[in-house]
């Protein structure tokens, strides 16, 4: 050990020292790269849903890794709610995962800030030729291929034939009713079961249910250049139908109605058994029917035959997106491969996202799966006729609209407005959100 | 780093006195360079904390405040644009009152209850240990999420609290879904947390020197009389730190509104508190310009208050001379 005698000079470089060796440590705590030293690629994908969802996709990542040892997939997910939250702030921080879920309302926010990767640009490594031509072309903005869907969701009515039972009350004929005879059907249950059973959850707390109702008018939600494309009059009749049901008691009061709402698909009045209809996108079917324990049905939404034209719509249920900023793509691109074409994939996922967006894979699940999602293939199917088009993908900003619709439906239920307010606030508000005065 | 460690030794090597106290020599004052350097560098972790972690995102969100940024893509300067904006935020000024009305009734309860709590434990209760555990639990507990899920199910429409209010044949509503208590309940939670402004009360209230009480009792002097004459002046700087903190802590409240109402602020925007508006708006609606911006009135507004509570301290506080 050479020390230098001079003493002061030594200690003066202590400080640095120590600074360095902190720079260093919170260097190395920052950086780890995606690629590890053996030529494994690991990539990370991120999706929400509950805990079924979450060992299903484990297993799904594990076949995927068996068959696919140059690349190593880190799962990342959490509930719905958060899912946004987190993928802003990583997307802010440019640390987005590098093959995410994606929703038709959020897929423009991200693929027009150049967020996510085009995929037509991996063609060797991504198959899209198999995807169903209703729903191929949805991921698309601006000739651009932002997200593929990974199935098909109808929006629909979700019934429990043994509440109808036990209320005494028929099973309606979901071909001809009318919007008159599903507030009257909801008010004879809650009547007969002395509110024990009520007729129906609020409809009011998601959009989705209004967007059929417009389209029965003859309008829609957004048109072609996200502007509104329903008149005031046709969303105070559509809050006038949830206004009526409160007033007949066909539906729960405000307050317990928020609770419902907060509690997700596990607290509806369907897995309660408190109720007997309820507005569910047709992947939840097989979810609902099992926290039920009944054998619930798929209904048409009311008021198919009654106006100028049937309003239901198919929707691409989630997209499979990479991000602009992953560092392999390619690889990135041969796991979405996989997740939409392969059979094993969704021999384990089955209809969860939706009823399989190939249809080879769709054929090849049919038969193995459960009852409940076998229902929805075939209500799926029986639809497709009265099915008249699809939707202009939703504006920027559509993400907002989830929260707006909340908002006013509580507001409408408390009493706080009247249909014609909650319109007014309702059309001010996502104008605003969506930038379409 | 190894010759930071190599020289250690050296740092304890027991200076001779005569170097120690010979201020002004250089050899003394290089030393004291030297060890001020050294410091400094073991400083530096905790101070890069503070400039990275801290004033780093400070600076950057008050240029922010002056963009529209969206959080994912660029920014553009928009000048005041964020703050001429607030003025006709509906919501903003909603959420603005539904704070204000936290602040002012839940920290005064609080603390009178805190106060009260300690005036009793002072009188020498048994087991005084265990009883200030008891009640400081819910001050390191109610920030978490864990007790904002357990309020949510307590004041539930089947909740405890209605569970007991139908053994005496009430209906109780859905407290926590309803927007006429929905605050309350809140409020409720940030009264339960008592125990450190107690703890501090009760340190304050074993300064108080004996004699006066005494001396009071002798003139004759009743308990209300000892309380209004002796503690409260004797406390008034407790008292007055106490309400310093629990403002600024209640203005920042967020967890439990998070909560409590699911991140929507609902039913009908009742418990939507301006830190949970802010992060709608910054993590919601991709506004990270605006959000920024009410981050900067809500300092303002804390700062604020803090100002106006330091001088008016002058008028009420007791120092003691």
């Amino acid at each position: 050990m050479n020390i230098p005698s001079g003493g002061v000079r030594t200690r003066r470089t202590a400080a640095p020292l120590a600074l360095a060796a902190a720079f260093t440590l919170l260097a190395s705590a920052c950086g780890g790269g995606s690629s590890a030293e053996d030529g494994v690629v690991e990539l990370r994908f991120s999706w929400w849903g509950a805990d079924d969802r979450h060992s299903n996709m484990q297993q799904v990542i594990e076949i995927f890794e068996a068959d696919n040892p140059d690349i190593q997939i880190a799962g990342d997910y959490t509930d719905w709610g958060s899912y946004w939250d987190r993928l802003a702030t990583s997307t802010a921080a440019d640390d987005s995962p590098d093959i995410m879920m994606q929703e038709e309302r959020y897929l423009r926010e991200y693929g027009d800030r150049g967020a996510l990767a085009d995929l037509t640009e991996f063609s060797d490594e991504l198959d899209l030729s198999k995807i169903d031509p209703l729903i191929a072309d949805s991921g698309d903005l601006d000739d651009q291929t932002y997200g593929v869907a990974s199935g098909v969701n109808v929006y629909a009515i979700l019934a429990d034939p043994e509440a109808f039972a036990e209320a005494g009350v028929e099973m309606p004929d979901d071909t001809t009713w009318t919007w008159d005879d599903y507030v009257e059907i909801s008010g004879q249950i809650s009547d007969a079961t002395d509110g024990e059973v009520v007729g129906t959850q609020s409809m009011s707390y998601n959009e989705s249910g209004f967007q059929i109702f417009a389209r029965q008018h003859g309008e829609n939600l957004y048109g072609e250049d996200g502007e509104l494309a329903f008149s005031a009059e046709t969303l105070t009749k559509w809050f006038q139908v949830t206004q009526d049901l409160l007033e007949g008691g066909g539906q729960p009061g405000a307050s317990q109605s928020v609770e419902i709402e907060a509690g997700g698909p596990d607290q509806s009045v369907l897995a309660t058994n408190t109720g007997a209809m309820a507005h569910f996108w047709s992947n939840q079917l097989g979810g609902l029917t099992a926290s039920s324990d009944r054998d619930l049905e798929l209904l048409r939404y009311p008021g198919e035959s009654e106006s100028e034209r049937t309003g239901m719509y198919f929707k691409p249920a989630m997209f499979y997106s990479v991000s602009a900023g992953t560092d392999h793509p390619e690889e990135a691109a041969r796991f979405v491969d996989f997740m939409l074409n392969d059979n094993q994939a969704a021999e384990l996922i089955l209809a969860d996202l939706g009823l399989p967006a190939n249809i080879d894979v769709r054929a090849h699940i049919l038969s193995s799966l459960p009852e409940a999602d076998e229902r929805s293939a075939i209500f799926l199917s029986d639809v497709e006729g009265d099915v008249v088009d699809g939707n202009p993908p939703p504006p920027i900003g559509a993400g907002e609209v989830v929260e707006i619709t909340k908002r006013v439906s509580d507001e409408l239920a408390f009493g706080n407005l009247t249909p014609e307010e909650a319109a007014e606030q309702f059309m001010t508000e996502v104008e605003a959100a969506t930038g379409s005065q | 780093m190894s010759a930071l460690l190599q020289r250690s030794p050296k740092k304890t090597e027991p200076a001779s006195p005569k170097a120690r106290t010979a201020k002004g020599s250089g050899r003394g004052t290089g030393r004291r360079r030297q060890e001020n350097l050294a410091a400094y560098g073991f400083l530096a972790p905790w101070f890069l904390g503070l400039i990275v972690i801290t004033a780093g995102p400070l600076m950057a969100s008050l240029y922010f405040s002056f963009t529209d940024y969206n959080l994912i893509g660029d920014h553009q300067w928009v000048g005041m644009e964020n703050y001429e904006r607030m003025l006709s935020d509906d919501r903003l000024h909603s959420a603005l009152r539904v704070t204000f009305v936290y602040v002012f009734v839940s920290v005064p309860l609080q603390l009178a209850l805190a106060l009260a709590l300690a005036m009793v434990l002072d009188r020498g209760v048994r087991g005084l240990p265990l009883y200030r555990s008891v009640y400081y639990l819910p001050s390191l507990l109610g920030g978490s999420v864990a007790i904002a899920i357990l309020w949510r199910q307590i004041f539930g429409a089947e909740g405890l609290v209605n569970q007991i209010l139908a053994f005496f044949g009430v209906q109780g509503p859905g407290w926590v879904s309803h927007p006429d208590y929905a605050l309350g309940t809140l409020i409720v939670l940030n009264v339960w947390t008592f125990g450190a402004p107690m703890v501090i009360f009760l340190a304050g209230l074993r300064q108080v020197p004996r004699m006066y009480y005494e001396a009071a009792a002798v003139d004759g002097a009743g308990p209300l009389h000892r309380f209004w004459n002796i503690t409260v002046p004797m406390l008034t700087p407790i008292i007055f730190f106490n309400l310093v903190l629990q403002i600024i802590n209640a203005f920042q409240t967020f967890t439990q509104a998070f909560i409590v109402s699911g991140g929507t602020g609902g039913p009908s925007d009742s418990t939507l508190f301006y830190t949970l508006y802010l992060y709608q708006r910054g993590f919601g609606s991709f506004d990270m310009g605006y959000a920024s911006a009410m981050a900067w009135l809500l300092l303002m507004i804390i700062g604020g208050f803090t100002a106006v509570n330091f001088l008016a301290s002058k008028y009420w506080v007791f120092y003691g001379d």
